[in-house]
């Protein structure tokens, strides 16, 4: 039983590295935001795998819908604001959001 | 437990695909792919509501409005992203793994099992009544996500 649970946290931790790199490298973005992604399904996953290590499935459940529910509402507002942005500054380049306007 | 290492890489595997893709579009397919195979993983885990939000939720309508997001902001034209990002990667993920393989294993047996207290009762009775405050909460998070829409896409007024 602890064994599964560490396979789980060595995936888990793969993927946060993925979604780090994203986080750290890209310019554009939505890539930025899929690598939050990636990062909150690292977080599901060990939200879930701890449950069922600790046999507190049901428990570890309910908290993981409730992660899903916060993250559809977090991608809502971002995916918003990244149209917005793009309305503004006409590029999805990360990176122009530097230059202010007075 | 080999079925579930298979899911698991698969998920890896699309989440790389997701970031490395060059396409947008492509990306966000491979996310939604990558989310399936999360939803699979949970379900044979024996969270089949977890599963569901998981492959419903994440897999469909998050790609709906990833995909919508990539069809309003297409033609303003691609950004360059750095041409080392995709040459580094593997060297970097290649070390990770290997470093993650070790820590996991040299953990393997110091920290001590918890013993957990097995469940009684349904999800049903879990959700509604030990976690009702998570739901007021969901419902909270809900209304700010809809109103903070709302107020992004607000149209001006003439006299502004």
């Amino acid at each position: 039983m602890n064994s599964t649970w560490f396979v789980y946290l060595g995936f888990a931790a793969a993927l946060l590295v993925v979604g780090l790199y994203a986080l750290l490298t890209m310019k554009n973005m939505i890539k930025l935001f899929i690598g939050i992604e990636v990062i909150s399904k690292a977080i599901s996953l060990v939200l879930l795998s701890t449950g069922f290590a600790k046999k507190n499935i049901l428990l570890a459940q309910s908290l993981v819908i409730t992660f899903i529910v916060i993250e559809v509402s977090l991608v809502a507002t971002a995916l918003a604001l990244i149209i917005n942005i793009t309305r503004r500054t006409k590029s999805l380049d990360v990176r122009k959001l530097t230059k202010l306007r007075g | 437990m080999t079925g579930q290492i298979l899911l698991l890489s698969g998920l890896v595997f699309f989440s790389i695909l997701a970031i490395l893709a060059k396409d947008l579009i492509r990306s966000a397919v491979s996310l939604a792919v990558a989310s399936l195979f999360l939803g699979i993983i949970f379900f044979r885990m024996g969270a089949p509501y977890a599963g569901v939000f998981e492959i419903s939720v994440v897999a469909g309508l998050i790609t709906v409005l990833f995909i919508l997001t990539i069809a309003l902001t297409k033609a303003d034209g691609d950004v360059r992203e750095s041409k080392l990002a995709p040459i580094i990667f593997p060297l970097v993920f290649i070390a990770f793994v290997v470093i993650d393989v070790l820590v996991m294993k040299s953990l393997l047996h110091k920290i001590p099992a918890v013993p957990g207290t097995a469940e009684s009762g349904s999800f049903g009775d879990v959700l509604w009544k030990q976690r009702t405050a998570d739901l007021v909460g969901q419902l909270a998070v809900i209304l700010a996500g809809v109103f903070s829409v709302l107020a992004l896409f607000r149209k001006r007024d003439k006299d502004e």
